[in-house]
């Protein structure tokens, strides 16, 4: 008995074993197994891409290589805007384990790199791989700092990797001020600030390469290679429609106007191809300097430096935008006299007049309690609407706003594109001011909104209504940038001409073509004529209801085209607030437009035809007689054309003024020199100003000079305003001289 | 002292181990005398002769009744775990100690000792440990009292030579001998508290107060739950265990309480917390968790599949130590989840193996000494691995086969040498 109680008590003591141990395994392998199996399941599979991207995060460093920014290229491929290598010093104070080393390194970064010793030494104090010394130095600065490095590595061999230097870039201007306005500039990070650098920087800019290495927690570098590069991508490189020699010419003119006038609010002029909308040449004068964007003119220190302490910063950056701002897009003004060729085209669109209609002037119309006088005071009487647009009638223009009606009026300003931006592809388009915001206008506002007055818009809306006047009624968008190339020359981008709409008849853009034609003819340079080219032009003289100097503020403008019979460019020229002798648009931008689009129109190979009047105005290039004999000579420039003047005793001609290939009036005096003692005599240059084309001419010819006679009309007759030689200087013998001619009735709108 | 005595002699198994040993001393004797006549068909072979030789076919295969699985098991374990130890070490070793092979050399004497070890061990009659298991005791004691000795914040290891002693896996070792012997010898009392819980607390209360003053708190508990399993396998009441857990409840929490624990919890700090801490919002504790945290970050990496062998990122300084008790952080990022699923069924099927050979031991005393020992791989498999994945305060249970250490390492193989050896009997078919 005892023997089987004590077998069943061990067969159970075994079976209760074999039940722990079951009840131990199940807990060990399955449940404890078991977790550790699903929680490493969550972890890797389910919180696996998060845990990675923060594992990632610190296991790698990022180094970033510039990308070089694209170039900015002219409508003929000149270079406006170009990026040039330079570099970045970084140091990694982290190797620099004793002072010694540390004063050795900042003393001489700091004498290579003109930096402050105390600042430098407190750079190599730093527990950091990556510190940036300086930017953007140039390659003399580098020289020294190679050898410098070489010297450090001899000196040190374990500190080889202290100092490096990355490629940088930093941007050129070749033409400083030319087209500031339009091409802006970049920041310390090589990004747009202005323009179409601004503008266009996603293009520009290109992706940055980088360099990503593996480093370990203490940062540095693997033992072995775990590097993964991304070369950078250069930006691409931008073609404008801006054409730096029209650019030039525009600038240049517009600088002398700007001074001749003492115009204190700057000047614009643009060129617009009427057909495409692209603008030949963006002027904002005075520019600024591209490549020292932040350096104000003298005026504007001078009077910053007057301020109290307190309020320089804020005038300074004040000043700097009014600098940097495209006085083209971003001002408002009251276009004036300009906007009655919108005006007019719209009531003949409309037919509410047609060409045989007559208005009345008699000097001023009452429109409710208001009195509005024409500039001509006495009145202009009774005129066709030809007659009407030349006088630049008021009166008139304000019957022909009310022929059409506020609604009618809205919807044409609507459709000529004054509403809305016109979407130019430059930043900071400014919006217009319509009397109410919903298009509504009083009888006065219709009556004062005929004759361009009271309601602002951007020189950019005139220049493409006028464009839309002269194109055949075409609302173009206008633009800067032509094309986007990349690095290879492939295209990427090109600019779709866009025409929004018709906004007027083609008969209607004939008529005012004609019209606007007809009105330079009649007023000469004063309305924009030019000898050989059918131009059509409006004058503009707005006022700005402000004062400045105790007189009233005027804006002075011209916006034309050419040719008129088929117009290829448009021309606006505004000068704000001109404080000179004159301010009519008349007297002050007229002028400037001639002799800008004088220049042009040829470079455009415009092709000239001259009535038989005006051919003896013409100029004609000099043949080259050096090198021939005295009669030789003298036969070929007879049959040239020229009246031959030859100087001294020689036989054969040594050398000629007007140089070979330069431009004489037809008619005008060749002066052949045999040896090289005559060309010391010089001649004294008269007043040429106040004179009659005809005075001009035979004073020309007695003194042994040419003139060149600009914007005088076979029509108008016309007095010589200017001269390109000041009175009393000493010339040579033959020079040609610039006399412009105004016309003999200025219109003062 | 008489009970003890009787025990021995009725447990005595040397006689079977030496009548195995000649049984097939024997069989191999026949079978060699056997191979001279070749010509023998094996078809015509009596039914009877059949059953013997396919014994003994068996018992060749197990090669001296040697259990081929565990050992292979034990190998491949071995192996990867090296494998994966170097890969995790060489970077730190290589900034560190400017030695790429610095722990993989010292662990591969260490594992070289361990299985000479292991394979003396395996014909090491384990019967006679009952001899010693009280000894054994005395011995992690005192070790656990020299370790004191030794100057430093932390005392759990001491230098003899090149070589650090560890003693808490003497301890350990000794707690799961000790109460195998306690279970086998008083089998029959084991349901009275006096039998069980008594020794139970007296042998886990001093080993887990000379750990309290190392200090370590992951010894303790391991120690604690070896201590539980034992009991428990021996035939302690659960009422009992029940009670134990509850009084070990309120001991934690009145440590807790008492600041006692400061260590640990300073460890436990950002416990489970590890990924919401920033450099910025708590220095600190982004500090205090950073292994943990990067643990997290190199197990996540690995995804389904792993990096790679060898292309671990995290092991580049990030996560500290990755030798020791995080390189599994590192074969997760590494092999993905897949490998790490391959290498824990293996680590299951260890002890499972050891487990089920050590439960057709002859004898008591081998099956609870088999079972422990195999259960203590898998504890502290999964201890060491809720620990790098946050679920566990950060420790300090190392990963059998796979963390650098050559104390653990060889007391390891050695264990493992037991086991083999238990398996020896547990191959002796039943007469």
């Amino acid at each position: 008995m005892a023997d089987n109680r004590e077998v069943r008590s061990k067969k159970g003591l075994l079976q209760q074993l074999r039940f722990r141990t079951t009840v131990i395994i199940l807990l060990v392998l399955v449940l404890g197994f078991g977790a550790i199996a699903l929680r490493l399941l969550y972890l890797q599979l389910v919180q696996g891409p998060e845990l990675q991207e923060k594992a990632v995060e610190q296991q790698l460093v990022d180094t970033k290589l510039s990308a070089k920014r694209g170039t900015i290229y002219d409508a003929t491929g000149k270079i406006l805007a170009q990026s040039a290598t330079v570099w970045k010093v970084v140091l990694a104070p982290a190797y620099l384990e004793k002072e010694e080393q540390r004063e050795y390194v900042a003393e001489n970064l700091s004498k290579i790199l003109d930096l402050d010793y105390d600042n430098m030494l407190e750079k190599t104090k730093q527990k950091s791989y990556y510190v940036i010394v300086k930017r953007k130095i140039e390659s003399d600065e580098r020289d020294a700092l190679l050898k410098f490095i070489e010297k450090l590595e001899k000196k040190y061999p374990e500190l080889s990797n202290v100092i490096t230097l990355f490629d940088d870039y930093r941007r050129y201007y070749p033409y400083n001020d030319l087209a500031s306005s339009v091409i802006g500039f970049t920041g310390s990070d090589d990004q747009g600030l202005e323009g179409v650098e601004f503008q266009y920087d996603k293009y520009l800019t290109g992706t940055p390469g980088r360099i990503i290495t593996a480093r370990n927690a203490n940062q540095t570098d693997m033992p072995f290679q775990y590097e993964q590069n991304v070369e950078a991508k250069d930006g691409n490189n931008i073609n404008l429609t801006i054409d730096e020699t029209i650019q030039s010419i525009a600038e240049k003119y517009m600088k002398q106007g700007l001074k001749a006038n003492d115009v204190r609010n700057r000047g614009v002029c643009i060129i617009m191809d009427v057909n495409t909308g692209g603008l030949l040449a963006c002027a904002s004068v005075d520019g600024y300097n591209l490549n020292k964007p932040y350096d104000l003119p003298k005026s504007a220190k001078d009077k910053i430096s007057q301020l109290p302490e307190k309020k320089r910063p804020e005038a300074e950056s004040a000043a700097l935008g009014a600098m940097w701002r495209n006085k083209a897009i971003a001002d408002t003004y009251y276009p004036g006299s300009v906007f009655k060729m919108c005006t007019a085209s719209m009531a003949l669109n409309e037919g509410t007049v047609s060409d045989g209609s007559t208005f009345t002037c008699g000097g001023s119309v009452t429109i409710y309690d208001h009195t509005i006088h024409c500039h001509e005071l006495g009145g202009h009487g009774t005129q066709n609407l030809f007659q009407a647009i030349t006088n630049s009638c008021n009166p008139a223009f304000i019957a022909i706003g009310q022929s059409l009606g506020p609604k009618k009026f809205y919807k044409y300003y609507q459709a000529f594109g004054f509403s809305e931006p016109t979407g130019i592809d430059l930043p900071g388009e400014a919006d217009d001011q319509f009397f109410n915001e919903d298009g509504s206008m009083s009888e006065t506002d219709l009556a004062v909104a005929s004759f361009g007055q009271n309601f602002s818009i951007t020189p950019i809306q005139m220049i493409t209504a006028c464009a839309a006047v002269a194109n055949g009624g075409k609302v173009v968008q206008p633009y800067v940038v032509q094309s986007i190339t990349d690095v290879d020359g492939n295209v990427i981008k090109t600019t779709e001409n866009t025409v929004k709409r018709q906004v007027i008849s083609e008969k209607v853009s004939k008529q005012m073509c004609d019209y606007l034609e007809r009105n330079t003819t009649q007023g000469g340079s004063n309305n924009g004529y030019i000898a050989g080219y059918r131009v059509g032009g409006k004058t503009g003289t707005s006022e700005k209801l402000t004062t400045t100097d105790g007189t009233e503020d005027y804006i002075s403008s011209f916006c034309g085209f050419a040719p008129a019979d088929n117009p290829r460019v448009a021309c606006l020229v505004f000068f704000d607030t001109p404080k000179g002798p004159n301010y009519y648009g008349s007297l002050v931008s007229a002028p400037v437009f001639v002799n800008v689009m004088s220049e042009v129109l040829p470079y455009l190979e415009v092709q000239a035809e001259y009535s038989d009047d005006e051919k003896q105005y013409v100029d004609t290039v000099a043949g080259s007689y050096v090198g021939l004999s005295v009669k030789k000579a003298k036969a070929q420039a007879k049959k040239d054309g020229f009246s031959v003047v030859v100087k001294g005793d020689g036989k054969k001609v040594v050398s000629q003024i007007p140089t070979a290939a330069s431009k004489v009036p037809s008619g005008g005096n060749i002066v052949l020199y045999t040896d090289s003692q005559s060309r010391s005599e010089k001649v004294t240059v008269p007043n040429f100003v106040g004179s009659s084309v005809s005075t001009v001419k035979s004073l020309a010819d007695s003194n042994n000079l040419n003139v060149s006679i600009i914007g005088a009309s076979s029509s108008s007759g016309g007095i010589s305003t200017s001269q390109s030689v000041p009175e009393g200087k000493k010339v040579d013998a033959g020079t040609v001289i610039n006399v412009t001619f105004g016309g003999s009735s200025v219109v003062h709108d | 002292m008489l009970p003890f005595v009787q025990v021995m002699r009725e447990a005595d198994y040397n006689k079977l181990y030496d009548e195995k040993y000649n049984n097939s001393r024997q069989r191999r004797e026949r079978r060699d005398s056997r191979r001279t006549r070749r010509s023998d068909s094996r078809d015509r072979r009596h039914p009877a002769q059949t059953k013997r030789a396919r014994l003994k076919q068996r018992m060749f295969d197990r090669g001296m009744g040697l259990d081929l699985p565990f050992l292979l098991l034990v190998l491949v374990l071995l192996v990867i775990g090296m494998i994966m130890m170097f890969s995790a070490s060489f970077p730190v070793a290589y900034y560190n100690l400017g030695d790429s092979y610095y722990y993989i050399k010292r662990q591969a004497i260490f594992a070289a000792i361990g299985l000479a070890a292991m394979i003396l061990l395996s014909f090491f009659n384990y019967n006679k440990l009952h001899k010693v298991s009280a000894l054994f005791i005395g011995i992690s004691w005192v070790l656990l009292v020299v370790v004191l000795l030794v100057p430093g914040d932390v005392h759990r290891w001491f230098a003899i030579g090149n070589f650090n002693v560890q003693p808490s896996e003497i301890a350990k070792f000794s707690i799961i001998v000790f109460f195998a012997h306690w279970g086998s010898m008083y089998y029959d009392k084991m349901q009275y508290a006096k039998y069980s819980v008594l020794p139970g607390l007296v042998v886990f209360g001093v080993t887990a107060a000379l750990l309290v003053l190392e200090p370590h708190f992951s010894g303790i508990v391991i120690i604690g739950i070896l201590t539980v399993v034992m009991l428990y396998l021996g035939g302690m009441k659960v009422r009992y265990l029940v009670i134990g857990l509850i009084i070990l409840f309120i001991a934690v929490l009145i440590a807790a309480v008492t600041g006692m624990l400061s260590y640990a919890m300073e460890r436990m700090d950002g416990w489970g917390q590890a990924l919401n801490y920033t450099s910025a919002s708590d220095p600190e504790m982004w500090n205090t968790t950073w292994q943990t945290r990067n643990s997290l970050y190199a197990i996540g990496s690995g995804g389904l599949f792993g990096l790679g062998l060898g292309n671990s990122r995290q092991k580049f300084l990030y996560l500290p130590e990755p030798q020791n008790d995080f390189v599994f952080a590192i074969v997760c990022e590494e092999i993905g989840y897949i490998g790490a699923l391959i290498i824990l069924l293996i680590f299951a099927l260890l002890v499972w193996r050891g487990i089920t050979l050590s439960l057709r031991s002859k004898d008591r005393f081998g099956k609870l000494l088999g079972i422990g020992l195999s259960a203590q791989i898998g504890i502290q498999v999964v201890l060491n691995i809720l620990v790098i994945t946050d679920w566990l305060p950060n420790t300090g249970i190392s990963l059998p086969f796979f963390s650098y250490g050559g104390s653990s390492l060889i007391m390891l193989l050695a264990q493992m040498g037991l086991i083999l050896s238990i398996s020896r009997t547990a191959n002796i078919e039943k007469q």
